[in-house]
């Protein structure tokens, strides 16, 4: 029965996601409403369906239905109720369902807010994202089917993937990546929208988007940093970023909408790089798409990969179709594409936002080749070659440090020509900062020059970034006498857009600065202990209490408990263990950490003894680590910030001095 | 204690290993050697993981293979025989860097070519269209 409704709404939905697509492009073509508010029901009628069939396939999943083939894949009885209900995103076709369904929400929403706007921009913005979604549930009624029939219905199934049922961070990661994923194709709508409807010229698009695109952005960045944080508390090695093939993938499309969220503001306000930022839109969603294929074909190994042969392929053909039609479509909108605008000065804000695109171009660029290059080698010499975490940390580091130089020079100048003064008052408290920054993690014991290097210029972004909070709160409390909290608050509820930005910022040092101390001043050492033996690592005892097993209903544990001990003083015990699925051979390893702002005590349980007597641990102690993850916060509440709606509080009396003026652009409501 | 036993038998193979590991534990004194495993640990890649080198992967080939190193660089031979030893074992595919030579230029100099002509295509870009240009 659940089976039943959920593969007829499938069918159903597809059925009304094409005629939607039809009513809606026709509809604006002819100028006939009626067609048009039939495409727009028709479209509220596909999200109505899809969420029938993901509700089906949850309610499916929860009540064991094993007649259901997805549910007889990925179920069992012996799986807690999370697990079960977050093992919709734990195979393939579960995956696909649940991105045509995020996807159909969007679509909605596009529909629902801004139906009632003039002109052909939201029809052909509505039929884009129809487009896009015929796609993926033409993958779900075909090569991705989740409803197929199993008979005889077998009594129980195997239960998710031991890796993707360990830990909580499952339930969070995977929705956080599809909203950002998913989220991308609404700006990309919007662009083909625009160009289709010929309204590409005064960009008004990219002001309909702007929350959706900081929106997706904002969940993708979040994604990125919940995946890092699964690595490291699930795959028991101490690290968060391997550079593995499906990292790069979600990280590719962050980076160009990164370059995206600041060239526009060129755009916005000197209607300069409108073809660039157009290209920078497909861009990211293309490579959504590729990141997609690669992990889904298997072409590439990888945690992620579900080894479905063929349906990779298909994601081929969809990239494809997307550089194809924006092709045309930008050859047909050359005309309005031409930008008229002249940039301030030299040495203003609109050079650097260019050379922040060069180099996060560079950067994608560097992780695309790099990611593909092994097939490339593979194909033409025909022996396999790695391109690995040596590879990446070598080429992308230097650009990491640009970047950061950057982020700090970028809010320090003002778009005008910036003159003497201006620089010397604005970019020497950010110098004194790199260069305490440097002598600091000198101090410290740092040697690499990229270590030392990302310090420094990190130090120079906080500076600057600070500076422009303290520079425009003293403003407000000379004009007009508020108080340093009144002021700093006021700041960022009238100009929530830059503040917002420069709160992400902060986000962004503070993950630069954990990445780069947590790798450079690790201690980590590995021994195998007998009960009551202790090893030191990074001035810490840490010594072996006890080896203990243990049954749970889904699978059997071995742990051992850890005494941590600073000057003969016991300051915690951990118990990383060892899980065994039935399903699995190898056990998934289940590290502990005990976490404090200072940074994490890892502790990796890498084998036992048979009779119990001894464990191998290996221990890890990792400075500031837990600052990547509140890093990762910070930066999308900068995000937050930023899409917040725009209140405009009384019109200043006292006209306040460059800082707080030079807001980046005006910001439409949506 | 029972289950702990019950347990270990079904995986034997790792104890096994624990076995091993044991019979060559890892002292403090010895920490100039444990930092040479390591950095040519992580230059290598564990041939059952998902692009993790031998030196942060805690699976029992890594760990296998990083007691070779250490045994290797013990006996005195230099980091680039060990890492022929591994090539001529696994193929190149086993080095997580690739050289630089031949073919592998590409991954290498691609992006530097894409930043020396982006660099001078946007400083020409930012010459040929500010303002000041105009007056």
């Amino acid at each position: 029965m659940t089976r039943a409704i959920g593969a007829s709404a499938l069918y159903v939905s597809l059925a009304a996601t094409v005629a939607a697509l039809f009513l809606v492009t026709f509809g604006a073509r002819r100028r006939k409403e009626a067609w048009l508010n039939a495409g727009y029901a028709a479209t509220y009628l596909q999200f109505g369906l899809m969420t029938a069939a993901t509700f089906a396939m949850i309610f499916g999943l929860v009540a064991h239905d094993f007649s259901i083939e997805y549910v007889a894949q990925v179920g069992s009885r012996a799986t807690p109720l999370y697990y079960t209900v977050i093992s919709l995103w734990g195979a393939l076709e579960g995956s696909i369902l649940f991105w045509g369904w995020v996807l159909a929400l969007l679509t909605a929403l596009v529909v629902f807010w801004n139906r009632s706007r003039a002109g052909n921009l939201i029809p052909y913005t509505t039929a884009t994202m129809l487009g896009v979604g015929i796609f993926f549930q033409f993958l779900l009624v075909a090569p991705a089917f989740p409803f197929g029939a199993v008979f005889p219905v077998p009594p129980d199934g195997p239960g998710p993937n031991p890796l993707l049922q360990n830990h909580w961070l499952m339930g969070i990661h995977p929705p956080l990546l599809y909203l950002g994923y998913v989220g991308m194709t609404v700006p990309f709508a919007f662009a083909m929208g625009a160009m289709a409807s010929g309204e590409v010229g005064d960009g008004s698009w990219i002001r309909l988007s702007r929350r959706w695109t900081l929106g997706a952005w904002a969940f993708l960045t979040a994604a990125i940093i919940a995946g890092m944080w699964w690595s490291y508390e699930v795959l028991g090695w101490g690290g968060y970023w391997a550079w593995d093939p499906v990292e790069n993938a979600s990280f590719m499309p962050w980076l160009t909408a990164t370059a995206f969220l600041h060239s526009v503001m060129v755009q916005e306000r000197r209607g300069l790089l409108k073809l660039w930022n157009l290209n920078l839109v497909v861009a990211t969603f293309a490579l959504t798409i590729l990141g997609t294929f690669l992990t889904r074909s298997g072409v590439l190994s990888s945690v992620h990969a579900f080894t479905e042969g063929l349906i990779g392929y298909y994601f081929l053909v969809a990239i494809a179709i997307t550089l194809l039609a924006s092709f045309v479509l930008v050859a047909g909108n050359s005309e309005r594409l031409v930008s008229f605008g002249k940039l301030e000065g030299v040495a203003s804000r609109g050079t650097v936002f260019l050379f922040n695109n060069l180099l996060l171009t560079a950067f994608t660029f560097t992780v695309l080749v790099g990611t593909l290059f092994p097939l490339f080698a593979e194909a033409i010499r025909g022996e396999k070659v790695s391109v690995g975490e040596p590879f990446f940390n070598r080429m992308t580091i230097p650009i990491c440090a640009a970047l950061l130089f950057l982020m700090g020079v970028g809010p320090a100048l003002p778009w005008k020509e910036a003159d003497r003064a201006t620089l010397r008052r604005k970019l020497l408290p950010p110098l004194v900062g790199a260069v305490a920054g440097l002598l600091v993690s000198v101090f410290a014991g740092a040697r690499s020059p990229y270590a030392v290097m990302a310090f420094a210029f990190a130090a120079f972004a906080a500076v600057a970034n600070i500076g422009e909070f303290v520079e425009g709160a003293r403003a407000r409390m000379r004009m007009r006498g508020e108080s340093a909290v009144d002021a700093l608050g006021n700041l960022l509820a009238t100009n929530r857009r830059r503040y917002g930005g420069y709160v992400a910022h902060l986000g962004v040092v503070a993950v630069a600065v954990a990445i780069t101390a947590s790798s450079t001043f690790r201690a980590e050492h590995e021994a195998t202990l007998k009960k009551g033996e202790s090893m030191t690592v990074g001035g810490l005892q840490v010594r072996l209490e006890e080896v203990w097993g243990r049954e749970e209903p889904q699978r059997s544990v071995i742990g051992t408990t850890v005494a941590i001990l600073r000057d003969g003083r016991e300051i915690a015990r951990l118990d990383p263990r060892m899980n065994f699925y039935p399903t699995s051979q190898q056990p998934v390893p289940t590290p502990a950490v005990r976490s404090r702002p200072s940074g994490d005590i890892y502790m990796n349980l890498q084998a036992f003894a048979q009779d119990g007597t001894n464990a191998t641990l290996r221990v890890i102690v990792e400075p500031l680590v837990p600052w990547i993850w509140a890093g990762g916060m910070i930066i999308c509440l900068g995000a937050l910030i930023s899409i917040a709606p725009f209140r405009r509080q009384a019109p200043a009396v006292v006209t306040e001095p460059e800082p707080a003026l030079a807001s980046p652009a005006p910001v439409a409501a949506t | 204690m029972r289950i702990l036993a019950a347990l270990a038998v079904a995986v034997v193979a790792r104890s096994a290993t624990a076995q091993d590991t044991a019979v060559r534990p890892v002292t403090g004194a010895d920490s100039a050697l444990e930092r040479r495993t390591r950095e040519v640990a992580s230059e290598l890649r564990c041939p059952v993981c998902q692009g993790l080198s031998i030196a942060d992967s805690p699976s029992d080939l890594a760990l296998e293979m990083k007691g070779l190193v250490r045994e290797q660089l013990a006996a005195g031979k230099s980091p680039e025989e060990i890492r022929a030893y591994f090539i001529g074992k696994y193929g190149e595919w086993v080095l997580l860097e690739p050289k630089a030579e031949g073919l592998n230029l590409l991954v290498y100099l691609l992006p530097v070519a894409l930043v020396i002509g982006g660099g001078l295509f946007v400083v020409r870009y930012v010459r040929a269209n500010s303002a000041e240009r105009e007056t």
